[in-house]
C-alpha cells in the first residue's frame, strides 16, 4: 500500500510540474525542443533523468543478479556513449538547426525520401526502447499493489501520453530533471541503508567471487554462456556507446541548450551525473545474489531492486524502502518514456505526415497505444536485453548517418539510404531471430548482440555506396563546414 | 531585379530563415547560408576532426583496454582491495572518472579551437 501511495504521489507531482510547463508549449519548437530556453544545469539533469531508464534502475540490477557482474559493462557503455556524443555530435547537431534525425537528414542530404526512411527507423528504435519501459511499469505496479501486469502497462501509457500531449518538451524537461533527483535519491538512499542493515556477513558474502554459476563473478559479459566473453562484452560496448550517438531522443535534447558550446558542456555534465547514478545498481545486484537467489529460479530477476528491501528489512521499514525504490523505478520509466514518446511523435507526425501541434498530440497517443500493445506479451523478456537491441539498431543506423553526415562531405543520398536499410534490417533481424530461436556458440553472440558486425557493415555500406555511385548533394561541403563554424 | 516592382523587401537573413520555416504545413530544408570565410571554416573543421578522432581513440582505449585487461588477467578477480576484487572495482567504479576526464579534455580542446580560430556568430549566442 505504501508503494502505491509513493507512486501515486510521484505521478501527481510529475503531472503538476508538467502542467506548470504547459504555459509555454504553444508552438512546434516549444513542443519538441522547449524553444531552446532551458538552463544548463536543469537541462543536464533532465537529459540524465531521461536517459536513466527502467533499464538502469531495474534492468541492470536484475541482469547482474541473473548473468553476473559483467552486466555493468552496459552501464559503462551507456555512460561512454555521452563521451562519443560530446566528441561527435553535440555541437554540430545544435548548429545544424535540425530538431530530429530526419530533419538533419533533410538538411544534409536535401531529400524527402531519406527523411521518410529516417522517420521509419525512428519508429523502430523508439518502440524497441518503449516496450521495456512499459514492461518495467507493469512489473513494479504488480509487485507493490498486486494489480495484473497489463494494468500497470496501460496506466503508464495513459499517464505518459497525457502529460506529454499537453506540455511537450518544455514541460518534459522540468519533469525529467525532477525525476533524475527522484531516481538518484530513491535508489541511493535504500542502497546505502540496505548495505549497512544487511550486516557484515552478507556484505562479505556479496563481495566474494563465486564459482557457481560459472563465470558469474568474471567481470565480462558472456551472452548466453556462449564461451566468447570478450566478443560479447565488446559487442555490447559498441552498441551502447555508438547507440547513444544515434538515439533520436538523445539527439533532440541538444536543441534545448542555448548554444553549441552549452550543448557540449551539458553533455559532459551528463557523464558525471550518470557515473554517480551507476554506482548504485551494483549494490542491489550483489546483495540480491545473497538475499534473493530465488528470483533467478522464478525468472523474475528484473524485480530484484523492489523485492530486496523487504528481504533485508522486514516490516514497516522494509515496505517504506520498497515504496521508495518503486517510486524511483516509476520515475525512471515515466521520464524515459516521455522523451521516447516525444521523439516517436516527432517521427510519426513531423516526418511522416507533416507537422502541426494537434497532429503531434495525436501522434503521441498513437505511439503510446502501439507501445502498450507491444508490451503486453513482453512480460518475460529481460528489460536490459531489449534496451540493448534498441541501442544496437541506433548504432547501426543513425550513428553512421550522423557521424558521416557531420564529418564527411562525401556522403551521398544513395549511400545514406543503402547504409540505413542494411543497418536497420541486419540489426533488427538479428534481434528478432535471437528472440525467436535457440542457438549455440558464436552464433548466439552474433544474433543476441549484433552490433559487432552490423555497425561496421552499416558504416562500410554508407562509405562504399557513396564512393561508387552518385555525387554528394549540391552544397554538401558548405553544409558540413557550417556545422563546425565557430 | 526587384527594381521592376519598385519595392524592395528588407529583412535580416535570420528573419528570412524564421519566416521560411514558419508555421506552414510542411517544412522545407533550412535555407542556411554557407560559412562566411571558407578557408577559415576548413581549418576549424580539420582541427575539430583531429580532436574528435583523438577523443574516440582514447575512448576506445579505455573501453577495450579495461575489458581486455580483465579478460587477459583472471588473477585480478582473486586480488582484493578492501574486500572487493580488483577487476570488479575497475569495471564498476574506475571507468567513470576516466570517461569524464576524456570528455572534459575534448571540450577544452574544441572550445580552444573555436576561440583561436573564429569569432562567435550572433546565432550561436544564448
Amino acid at each position: 500500500m505504501t508503494g502505491l501511495l509513493a507512486i501515486g504521489f510521484l505521478v501527481a507531482a510529475s503531472l503538476a510540474i508538467g502542467l506548470y510547463g504547459v504555459r509555454a508549449a504553444r508552438t512546434t519548437p516549444d513542443f519538441l525542443v522547449a524553444s531552446r530556453r532551458v538552463r544548463s544545469r536543469w537541462n543536464a539533469m533532465a537529459i540524465a533523468g531521461e536517459y536513466v531508464s527502467a533499464a538502469s534502475v531495474l534492468g541492470l540490477a536484475g541482469l547482474l543478479l541473473k548473468d553476473g557482474i559483467g552486466t555493468m559493462w552496459y552501464a559503462v557503455g551507456f555512460t561512454a556513449g555521452y563521451v562519443a556524443v560530446v566528441a561527435l555530435v553535440a555541437g554540430p547537431m545544435r548548429r545544424s538547426g535540425a530538431y530530429t534525425v530526419p530533419d538533419f537528414a533533410e538538411y544534409r542530404l536535401g531529400s524527402r525520401r531519406v527523411r521518410r526512411l529516417c522517420g521509419l527507423v525512428v519508429l523502430v528504435i523508439m518502440w524497441l526502447y518503449l516496450v521495456p519501459q512499459f514492461k518495467g511499469a507493469g512489473v513494479v505496479l504488480h509487485l507493490v499493489s498486486g494489480t495484473p501486469y497489463w494494468v500497470g502497462v496501460v496506466l503508464a501509457g495513459l499517464v505518459v501520453s497525457g502529460s506529454i500531449a499537453v506540455g511537450g518538451m518544455r514541460s518534459a524537461t522540468y519533469v525529467q530533471a525532477f525525476h533524475y533527483l527522484v531516481k538518484l535519491v530513491f535508489i541511493a538512499v535504500p542502497a546505502v541503508f540496505l548495505t549497512v542493515r544487511a550486516g557484515a556477513d552478507v556484505r562479505a558474502a556479496a563481495l566474494t567471487p563465486v564459482t557457481v554459476p560459472e563465470g558469474w563473478s568474471r567481470p565480462l559479459l558472456d551472452i548466453g554462456d556462449s564461451g566468447y566473453p570478450l566478443l560479447s562484452t565488446w559487442s555490447v560496448l559498441l552498441a551502447t556507446t555508438l547507440g547513444a550517438v544515434g538515439l533520436p531522443h538523445v539527439i533532440m535534447r541538444f536543441h534545448t541548450s542555448s548554444s553549441p558550446r552549452a550543448a557540449r558542456r551539458v553533455a559532459v555534465l551528463v557523464i558525471a551525473l550518470l557515473g554517480v547514478f551507476y554506482l548504485f545498481p551494483v549494490v542491489y545486484g550483489l546483495l540480491g545474489r545473497v538475499m534473493t537467489p530465488h528470483l533467478v529460479r522464478s525468472g523474475t530477476t528484473d524485480t530484484v531492486a523492489v523485492v530486496l528491501p523487504g528481504q533485508v528489512a522486514p516490516g514497516t521499514l522494509g515496505s517504506v524502502l520498497t515504496a521508495l525504490v518503486a517510486a524511483g523505478a516509476f520515475a525512471a520509466f515515466l521520464s524515459t518514456s516521455s522523451g521516447l514518446l516525444l521523439a516517436l511523435a516527432g517521427g510519426l507526425s513531423h516526418d511522416l505526415f507533416g507537422s502541426g501541434l494537434s497532429r503531434l498530440r495525436l501522434a503521441v497517443a498513437v505511439g503510446a497505444g502501439v507501445a502498450v500493445l507491444l508490451s503486453l506479451p513482453a512480460a518475460h523478456v529481460d528489460i536490459n536485453v531489449m534496451v540493448g537491441w534498441a541501442f544496437a539498431v541506433a548504432a547501426s543506423t543513425f550513428c553512421p548517418l550522423l557521424v558521416l553526415g557531420i564529418w564527411w562531405p562525401g556522403l551521398t543520398r544513395g549511400g545514406a539510404v543503402a547504409g540505413l536499410a542494411v543497418g536497420a534490417v541486419s540489426a533488427t533481424g538479428a534481434a528478432l531471430v535471437s528472440a525467436l530461436g535457440e542457438f549455440s556458440g558464436l552464433l548466439t553472440v552474433l544474433l543476441a548482440q549484433p552490433a559487432s558486425w552490423t555497425v561496421p557493415l552499416a558504416f562500410a555500406t554508407m562509405v562504399g555506396v557513396s564512393r561508387r555511385r552518385g555525387a554528394p548533394p549540391e552544397g554538401a561541403e558548405q553544409a558540413v563546414l557550417r556545422l563546425h563554424a565557430p | 531585379m526587384s527594381g521592376a516592382r519598385g519595392r524592395v523587401k528588407v529583412t535580416s537573413p535570420q528573419t528570412r530563415i524564421a519566416l521560411a520555416r514558419g508555421h506552414r504545413g510542411t517544412r522545407r530544408p533550412l535555407p542556411l547560408p554557407g560559412p562566411e570565410d571558407p578557408p577559415l571554416a576548413r581549418r576549424v573543421f580539420a582541427a575539430q576532426r583531429r580532436a574528435a578522432l583523438r577523443t574516440l581513440a582514447l575512448l576506445g582505449l579505455v573501453l577495450f583496454g579495461t575489458s581486455g585487461v580483465i579478460a587477459a588477467l583472471p588473477a585480478l578477480d582473486r586480488l582484493a582491495v578492501g574486500g572487493v576484487p580488483v577487476s570488479w572495482l575497475v569495471l564498476a567504479a574506475a571507468t567513470y572518472p576516466l570517461l569524464l576526464l576524456i570528455a572534459v579534455a575534448h571540450v577544452r580542446t574544441a572550445e580552444r579551437t573555436e576561440a583561436a580560430e573564429g569569432h562567435p556568430r550572433p546565432g550561436d549566442r544564448p
